[in-house]
């Protein structure tokens, strides 16, 4: 967990008043709130705080002595010294104050809802999977069985597609007949229909998986739109490639397009729609009151329209690779096909190469 | 089996009326109420007039999605609000109606919200999609008058 040191102001007059006080202060409220690993970073960061402020105000404690000497002399500027650094330490720690306020806040509203996980997870009877991927532990530890079973048919439906592209490759080398090209067409196209029945069954699980595009890389996330790629995006690269194509056939991808972007359009909508009315049931009634289970309760069924969301999207997305191969010729549409895949890898490689890249440590 | 379930039944523009309306009127969306006494024979009648019924939940987010599809093509669906709680019942009533046309549920359950065009049923949302898709469904609209350029 994060605790920026930012939040802890240092004070370097504080160094005079009652350090131990402070940390003991400070350091028996964490414990309170029962997060062991929070209190020892936060009293090491005390501590390390107060380190240095007692270094700086050791370099200033001359200056008042040398005030002393001078008592006599000029009260009231010692006075006025001392005022100010009352001031200042009372506004440094009305600071701390409301840093460890907001600290706390946010330590319990994240309380509630590992509570209110952990009693779904143990509603839905899930089990703790031993041996998975920490990516989709969350907080609570347990992992959907839905989501196991879809990561590891993906990584199985990557290699497989690797394969079909490599495959694609040769074969538009190789100068095959056209109809040995239609079956590794065919193939590739049922493909991504394995990929949407696959998607399909785990958006039933867990739909939210599917919209946060977890199992993708990153940049590929980037592009998402409803648990996927969008259909005209895809196509604008898809065309591009495959020159030279017939007026007849510039005419179909051009209303293929359109249709396409009018679909995503509509899809879009509806989800702002579904998006204000999930908002609308969740802030009904009185908030601050405290009880609002009905609320929540009336919420979710309203998300439930989310997965037919991700059904429709991928839908869409496979209708428009249907109408673009009866569009396109035989060899076209595995050009075609190949270069969507290319895309693909370019993608991913993207991704790899962003983690890897080095960046100046934050 | 005439018990009457409660439809609402609204057009898009103002009137009820099927005439020549200025597009623009389609997308104040949401118009005057008109609240028909939702007897099958009623029903019957609306779907009979009109080129294009929409049947679905208020607040459906997927009818939204339908009603998108149709006016970006020039069309003025009809909507009917089915009630809350008697989804059956109009799933039942709209299969009698329907009657043979097109594949509405692949032959199962018709789903909502559904779409009547030119007095027979068409579909669901998936069918709305692939049709627009494929370019079939502006032929399918014209035949049934929907769209009058």
């Amino acid at each position: 967990m994060d605790f920026p040191s930012t939040q802890f102001v240092p004070s370097r007059m504080m160094g005079t008043y009652e350090p131990i006080h402070q940390i003991g202060m400070w350091g028996e409220n964490f414990k309170s709130i029962g997060n062991p690993s929070i209190s020892a970073s936060v009293i090491v960061e005390v501590d390390n705080k107060l380190e240095n402020e007692s270094e700086t105000a050791s370099h200033e404690m001359p200056v008042p002595s040398c005030k002393h000497d001078q008592e006599a002399s000029k009260p009231f500027d010692k006075i006025q010294r001392r005022l100010a650094q009352n001031r200042e330490a009372a506004r440094k720690s009305r600071l701390r104050k409301k840093a460890y306020v907001q600290q706390l806040e946010s330590s319990r509203l994240k309380l509630i809802q590992l509570e209110k996980e952990l009693e779904q997870a143990r509603e839905q009877g899930l089990y703790i999977g031993g041996g998975l991927e920490a990516g989709h532990l969350g907080f609570s530890g347990v992992v959907n069985p839905g989501i196991a079973a879809f990561e590891m048919e993906y990584k199985h439906w990557m290699q497989v597609q690797n394969r079909q592209l490599g495959e694609l490759r040769t074969a538009l080398n190789a100068q095959i007949s056209d109809i040995e090209l239609r079956i590794v067409v065919e193939n590739g196209m049922s493909h991504y229909f394995e990929l949407f029945r696959m998607k399909s069954t785990v958006a039933k699980a867990d739909v939210f998986y599917v919209m946060s595009g977890t199992w993708k890389t990153s940049a590929e996330r980037f592009f998402s739109w409803i648990g996927g790629f969008r259909p005209s995006e895809l196509l604008k690269v898809l065309v591009a490639q495959l020159d030279p194509l017939t007026d007849q056939q510039i005419f179909e991808v051009c209303n293929l397009k359109q249709s396409c972007q009018q679909a995503e359009d509509a899809l879009s909508q509806g989800m702002e729609k579904l998006q204000e009315t999930v908002s609308a049931t969740l802030a009904a009634g009185q908030l601050g009151q405290g009880t609002y289970f009905p609320q929540v309760a009336m919420a979710m069924e309203k998300l439930e329209a989310l997965v037919c969301f991700v059904n429709q999207a991928d839908h869409l997305r496979q209708e428009t690779l249907q109408q673009m191969s009866h569009i396109l010729t035989t060899r076209q549409a595995a050009r075609g096909l190949l270069a969507l895949g290319e895309y693909i890898q370019r993608l991913q490689d993207l991704s790899t190469l962003w983690a890897t890249h080095p960046r100046e440590p934050a | 089996m005439q018990e009457a379930i409660p439809y609402k039944s609204y057009s898009t523009t103002r009137a009820t009326a099927v005439g020549s309306r200025s597009p623009l009127l389609n997308f104040l969306g949401g118009g005057g109420g008109v609240v028909a006494n939702g007897s099958e024979s009623s029903i019957r009648k609306l779907v009979e007039e009109n080129a294009v019924v929409v049947f679905g939940r208020r607040g459906c987010c997927m009818c939204h999605v339908v009603m998108r599809l149709l006016l970006g093509h020039g069309a003025n669906p009809v909507v009917c609000e089915v009630e809350e709680g008697k989804e059956e019942a109009a799933i039942g009533e709209l299969s009698r109606i329907g009657g043979g046309g097109g594949d509405g549920g692949g032959g199962g359950g018709i789903q909502l919200p559904a779409v009547f065009v030119g007095g027979k049923m068409f579909g669901g949302l998936d069918r709305v999609m692939s049709t627009h898709i494929s370019g079939e469904l502006v032929p399918v609209l014209k035949d049934a008058g929907a769209l009058w350029l």
